[in-house]
């Protein structure tokens, strides 16, 4: 091809001093520098406007990386969704659903922790591999197929507890409401570790970004998930297991979106069939700030590792030093506009 | 004087010339028909008429002024139409809505839709249509489509009408219509550029005939003064292919016997009848649409329901995916790069992906497995890349396409089908692939291989079968592998 050079390129030819802004932007656009990029501007924002310095206080640090747990294990999911090519908007009503399965099955039905984990596990892993399978063999887009699934499931969370919350405050058999028992996974996955240093949900989310990442760079599937996402048609004609492979990756995010909601409820200590509106958002926004493109078969659950930190310190910044939640919404949406730009921007610079 | 006219026009990629100083001249009123074999510059030249080619030696001359278009619509507006083999209607309008499109005009005015109809109406009636104007595009057939959009490109003052391969995806009675229309047009006085690989077709059509080779001009000449014979010596050069060598793969065992296999997906592919011994390379001929990506793909799972029967060593084969094919022992390479190779994805992650299973004990991708089996067969086909972390899309044509090699010989393939291996890669790696073809064959690898270059076929090929719109119209025995005769066949014509 044969394509006119830029005006900016001629440019950089011409001044010694516009050369040296180029090889700083030829750094800053490194495939390995340039996902931290608007994570280290948002840092710097946060060290220079300091809150009197609440900013650098380590229980600042804990709280940013449990507010990002819930709809980072989201994120995770995503991420294997998006890898493959797909999306998956259901994630934020299937957190909701696994949160109103577990308190139901544990508080009214005293179910043991153990137990209602497993049954709501599986809840959300047959939610997704329902979306995969109407993805890979009906071939209905993502997008409709995980905003209808999206819908239903809220629903059905919605069904299950009556439209209200369920908390510990039952009706007993001989129509009196009791307290009953909170199971103690409630305190456990509520609390904190290493001598209150750092939250159980954050943990929790460290490893699932562990799973994600064994599952994309170490698996075979993994393989089979970046080439999904990289040519679906070419994938299947090499011989790719193309739809299997689908219905794994909605099933993970299904999955991811269960142990979202256990964590949520035990935050909540109740079962909201509300929570979570959006939050699949959320999740699309950390993968994308990280740098995934949303083409599919590019990226990694360590960028989204890197767009989670950053949409969290973010808001964190933001809410420590004042600004209204509607001055946080709109700069919020306006940043996000601006690191994708940012990225895009840099990398077709130097390709 | 010439309606258009380029003079001494040269057009290189990267170092390797596409078109060496070549004259061209279109009369009104005249059909010029544009042959040459895949590669020789037909489509480079006309791109440059339709100024999708900007930067080029030379001088384009329309009605006598010299002309440089810096883009398709300043050519557009100089009375250049050109229709591509891909149409570029939009399925889900009506027909009156696509010539509306084609109109210049603010976006924002008001449509006359009574206007716009009784206009499409009577485009269409010129060219023999009679269609509803509101009838969607999706709705009529490939013919009717092709009509509309020489309707639309005459909606403009059309002064230079260029159309590439207009027929190849028609049937011969639609064909035959759209001749007629064709010539009605340049009886208008409108210049008409016409590619074509079919040799009938070329003089029903042409007034004169522009051959070209190896981006140069081998002659311009009155289509009746020409002749076919004429012809086939302009588009070969005087070099014939190596003398055949022994076919040592006579006496060996039989690898694939298919029996009446017929297949509907597009082209259509009618019954056909073959064997292939191990260790042979036959070689399928067929322009595009000939149904030959048909049969190799219909070997391989792909695709519409087969019929016919087909056994692979003696047993029944009958693969419904790819990668039922690749647990047989039968691996493809896409004719489509965009279907043989992953662009984002490394050259290690490409080639290992058709066999991963052997490089993942218990799922687990071992790298070094990896690396011990894609090292020696990336020296083995010559591939150059800068590691083989690097992304493929990066690589070169000719390095991709070793790439999407190399992933179908670590599958081990018994039976091997390419379909065109060596379309748009350079010299040096085309002798690579052959190289190998040749390697795997003595190997006792059976390999299909479709190819649209004449020379590489009576290179390679053991045997050739030779398909034309959809049906088996020959099998050429080694010794009977001659270029003009195989050339004659795909183009309908006789032995």
């Amino acid at each position: 091809m044969t394509e006119p050079r830029s005006p900016r390129a001629a440019e950089s030819a011409a001044s010694p001093d516009s050369v040296s802004r180029a090889s700083a932007l030829t750094w800053l656009a490194s495939p390995r520098i340039r996902p931290v990029v608007p994570l280290v501007a948002v840092l710097l924002l946060g060290a220079v406007l300091n809150a009197n310095g609440a900013f650098f206080l380590w229980q600042t640090q804990r709280a940013v990386l449990r507010e990002i747990a819930v709809e980072g294990i989201l994120a995770c999911g995503m991420t294997v969704v998006i890898v493959a090519g797909g999306i998956d908007l259901a994630v934020g009503s299937v957190l909701a659903l696994s949160a109103v399965c577990f308190a139901w099955l544990t508080l009214p039905h005293g179910w043991s922790g153990l137990g209602a984990v497993l049954v709501v596990l599986v809840v959300g892993a047959l939610a997704g591999a329902v979306s995969g399978a109407l993805v890979a063999f009906a071939r209905i887009q993502a997008f409709i197929v995980t905003l209808a699934m999206m819908v239903f499931a809220r629903g059905v969370a919605k069904e299950l507890s009556g439209g209200q919350k369920i908390s510990n405050y039952v009706q007993s058999a001989d129509g009196h409401f009791v307290n009953v028992p909170t199971p103690p996974i409630f305190g456990v996955l509520d609390g904190r570790v290493l001598g209150g240093e750092l939250s159980v949900v954050t943990l929790i989310f460290a490893a699932t970004v562990l799973v994600t990442w064994f599952v994309l760079r170490r698996l075979r599937i993994g393989r089979y998930l970046y080439a999904v996402g990289s040519s679906f048609e070419a994938a299947r004609l090499s011989g790719v297991p193309v739809r299997a492979t689908l219905v794994f990756a909605y099933l993970l995010s299904g999955l991811f979106a269960a142990i979202a909601g256990i964590c949520q409820a035990a935050q909540e200590t109740h079962g909201d069939p509300e929570t979570g509106l959006g939050y699949e958002l959320d999740a699309i926004a950390m993968v994308v700030l990280g740098g995934t493109s949303l083409a599919g078969g590019r990226g990694g659950v360590c960028l989204t590792l890197v767009g989670a930190l950053t949409l969290g310190y973010l808001q964190k910044v933001l809410s420590l030093n004042a600004y209204s939640t509607e001055l946080r919404l709109m700069l919020t949406g306006a940043i996000l506009i601006l690191a994708v730009l940012f990225q895009r921007r840099v990398s077709r610079e130097t390709e | 004087m010439a309606l258009l006219e380029l003079r001494r026009v040269t057009k290189s990629f990267g170092g390797t010339a596409a078109l060496r100083d070549v004259s061209f001249e279109l009369e009104p009123g005249e059909v010029h028909v544009l042959a040459g074999e895949n590669g020789a510059g037909k489509s480079t030249l006309i791109r440059i008429i339709a100024g999708a080619l900007g930067d080029y030696a030379g001088e384009l001359r329309l009605g006598g002024r010299a002309l440089h278009f810096d883009g398709p619509a300043a050519a557009r507006a100089a009375g250049i139409a050109t229709i591509h083999q891909e149409l570029s209607l939009v399925p889900s309008l009506s027909v009156a809505d696509n010539l509306l499109l084609a109109t210049p005009g603010s976006p924002l005015a008001a449509v006359d839709r009574r206007g716009a109809r009784e206009a499409t109406t009577r485009a269409l009636a010129e060219l023999g249509l009679r269609i509803d104007p509101d009838t969607p595009v999706e709705a009529l057939s490939l013919a009717e489509r092709q009509l509309v959009e020489i309707a639309r490109a005459l909606t403009t003052d059309v002064r230079v009408l260029v159309m590439d391969e207009p027929t190849s995806a028609l049937s011969a009675p639609d064909a035959e219509r759209l001749l007629a229309r064709v010539k009605a047009l340049a009886g208008r006085g409108i210049g008409v550029i016409y590619i074509s690989h079919r040799m009938d077709e070329i003089f029903r059509v042409a007034d004169r005939v522009t051959v070209l080779r190896d981006g140069e001009r081998v002659l311009t000449a009155r289509a009746s003064e020409l002749g076919r014979e004429g012809l086939l010596r302009a588009l070969l050069g005087r070099e014939i292919a190596a003398p055949a060598v022994a076919n040592t793969a006579e006496k060996r065992p039989i690898r694939l016997r298919v029996r009446d296999l017929a297949c509907d997906s597009r082209p259509r592919l009618e019954p056909v009848s073959f064997e292939l011994r191990q260790g042979e390379l036959l070689g399928v001929a067929g322009v595009e649409g000939s149904g030959a990506s048909t049969l190799l793909h219909a070997l391989f799972g792909d695709g519409a329901r087969i019929r016919g029967d087909v056994a692979l060593d003696g047993e029944p084969y009958r693969p419904r995916a790819p990668a039922q094919a690749f647990a047989r022992g039968v691996a493809l390479l896409a004719g489509d790069r965009h279907a043989s190779v992953l662009a984002a994805q490394s050259v290690l992650e490409n080639a290992t992906l058709s066999s991963l299973r052997r490089f993942s004990p218990a799922a687990l991708v071992r790298r070094h497995l990896e690396l011990a089996a894609v090292k020696p067969e990336a020296l083995r086909v010559r591939l150059k890349a800068p590691s083989l972390d690097a992304a493929s899309g990066a690589l070169s044509g000719g390095n991709q396409q070793k790439v999407a090699l190399i992933r179908c010989l670590l599958a081990r393939p018994k039976l091997l089908l390419l379909d065109d291996p060596t379309r748009g890669i350079d010299l040096g790696a085309r002798a690579d692939v052959h190289a190998l073809l040749t390697e795997l064959a003595a190997a006792g690898t059976s390999i299909l291989f479709r190819t649209s270059d004449l020379t590489e076929l009576t290179a390679l090929a053991d045997r050739a079968l030779v398909l034309f719109d959809g049906r088996a119209v020959a099998t050429l025995e080694r010794r009977e592998l001659e270029e003009a005769r195989l050339l004659s066949l795909m183009m309908g014509g006789r032995a």
